[in-house]
């Protein structure tokens, strides 16, 4: 198999660290993906400004999965304003998966989600 | 069974792609030669718009234009060519009938049933319709076969009812209704009934006269034809009362500044410029599939469901999606696989250069009724072979142990 199934990646999609809820979460947003339909549930908890803890919820496929394992790996205990500068580009170079079109919605499910959080939780 | 190997020579996508397995055919079906070339041949040597010009190059333009109308009005059986309406698909063919016929016939109080296993393009146009006029859209739940039973009609189907839309075949769960049978149901309480014939019509043969249905919709993409190409079938005397659904060039009779008179049908529903090319194209897909045997394909696609069907149902963790036997449905198959979503199993398969689908299938109101998400669906064709079914069913194994 090509390099979407290297073993680390598996291992995140087989356990993955970022599964699960906040007690009490400053923001929480829901989030399809309407091509296959995968729910995912993010929660930030925001402390000065600062991502101190994100966790996700939803039954999605491998791309989605690691997609929001390393997002979150990434914005935790960063600022709102650095967190805000990652786009699909910056995602996509840290997977460093060689991603087919249709899949890319798959591995940006989580960003999206995130964008729009960090919208709704400045409103 | 057909003689697959000599079939797949006719189709030059698979000598670019030797090694695909295709099982996405319900999505849309590889093209034989003879079909690209009609559409080649006519722009090479007979390109002129229809219907305007009395010169030679326009008028046999029109005239293979016109005997592509024959050739379908013939092979589903019509009673006239002018019930034969050329449009770009099985989509505009059904927006046709409800942005047209719908609109002018429904108001409030009267009932539109559909069936929960519509595409949307069988449930979206007629929900609109019944917001703007004010009818109720009632849903046929189909059973665990993927049928709608007889109470379920019982149920539902009453003198309010003015149209009924229904797929002749799923393409989800893939099974055949009796449209004979619903149709004498359908016209007892004074509805029309409108088939969607998409998934129907590369399968089966398909009489319209026999079926008596009022309104019948196909693409010529999912049955060899090209893209962009389509039918409606009505009824002659409800065609006469139904209004055109565009307006513009080649369809009327007479036009001033105050008044229009409309072309009798076809040409009142075929507003502007006819994809020409693509219509004799049609034309050569329908020869293609006769020169096989509409019987002889049905037979071969029977075999390939049995033979994934049994395959299917050794392996634990497929659910399938429509319980019908083999010989109930088209030849299709949808299913999920517990723990392994539907796009990592076809990404794994697609790395093995078998192409089937995974997701909704445009059918979102049938997955949220069996509660499950994306599902794949492996649908063949008179070019697939056993071993295509048994590349498919060992690969699924492995997939399912890779992610497991």
């Amino acid at each position: 198999m090509d390099d979407l199934y290297r073993s680390e990646l598996m291992e995140v999609y087989k356990d993955p660290a970022h599964r699960g809820s906040l007690h009490d979460p400053s923001v929480a947003l829901a989030k399809h993906n309407p091509f296959c339909g995968d729910h995912l549930q993010l929660q930030l908890q925001i402390e000065a400004g600062v991502i101190k803890n994100a966790r996700w919820q939803g039954e999605m496929c491998f791309v989605s999965i690691v997609g929001a394992e390393f997002l979150l790996e990434e914005i935790i205990g960063k600022s709102i304003e650095q967190v805000k500068k990652i786009d699909q580009k910056k995602l996509l170079s840290l997977l460093d998966l060689n991603l087919s079109t249709s899949r890319i919605a798959c591995a940006t499910l989580a960003l999206k989600t995130l964008q729009e959080a960090l919208e709704k939780y400045d409103k | 069974m057909l003689d697959s190997k000599k079939i797949k020579a006719d189709f030059p996508l698979f000598a670019n792609h030797p090694d695909l397995i295709y099982l996405d055919n319900a999505a849309t079906s590889q093209k034989p030669r003879s079909v690209i070339e009609a559409l080649d041949n006519f722009y090479k040597f007979d390109n002129a718009n229809v219907h305007r010009g009395v010169y030679e190059l326009s008028e046999r333009a029109s005239d293979k234009y016109e005997h592509a109308r024959v050739k379908v009005d013939e092979f589903i059986g019509a009673s006239i060519p002018e019930e034969i309406i050329f449009t770009k698909g099985t989509t505009e063919s059904l927006n046709l009938v409800a942005q047209s016929y719908g609109l002018a016939n429904l108001k409030v109080g009267d009932e539109v049933l559909v069936a929960d296993f519509e595409h949307h393009s069988n449930f979206l146009p007629w929900q609109q319709v019944c917001k703007l006029t004010g009818a109720e859209l009632k849903i046929l739940n189909s059973d665990k076969s993927g049928f709608i039973n007889d109470e379920e009609w019982q149920k539902n189907l009453n003198h309010k009812t003015k149209i009924v839309a229904l797929a002749h075949a799923s393409n989800v769960l893939g099974t055949i209704a009796d449209v004979k049978k619903i149709a004498a149901l359908v016209h007892s309480v004074g509805s029309v009934l409108v088939v969607d014939g998409a998934q129907a019509m590369p399968h089966l043969s398909v009489n319209v006269q026999d079926l008596d249905c009022d309104f019948y919709a196909f693409s010529g993409h999912k049955m060899l034809g090209p893209m962009g190409t389509g039918v409606l079938y009505a009824k002659a005397k409800l065609l006469e009362n139904m209004q055109p659904y565009q307006l513009g060039g080649g369809m009327i009779e007479s036009v001033s500044i105050d008044e229009v008179i409309f072309a009798k049908s076809p040409e009142k529903f075929e507003a502007g410029t006819p994809n020409v090319a693509g219509a004799i194209a049609l034309g050569a897909a329908i020869d293609y599939l006769k020169a096989v045997g509409l019987a002889e394909i049905r037979a071969h696609e029977i075999v390939l469901s049995e033979k994934l069907l049994s395959g299917l149902a050794e392996i634990p963790q497929v659910k399938l999606l429509g319980q019908a036997k083999a010989s109930e449905r088209t030849g299709l198959v949808s299913f999920s696989v517990e723990g392994v979503h539907a796009h990592d199993l076809s990404d794994y398969l697609a790395k093995q250069k078998i192409a089937l689908r995974a997701g909704f299938h445009c059918a979102m109101p049938l997955h949220q009724r069996h509660q499950c998400g994306a599902t794949l669906r492996a649908s063949y064709y008179l070019y697939n072979t056993l071993a295509d079914i048994d590349l498919l069913l060992s690969n699924l194994k492995k997939a399912i142990a890779f992610y497991g």
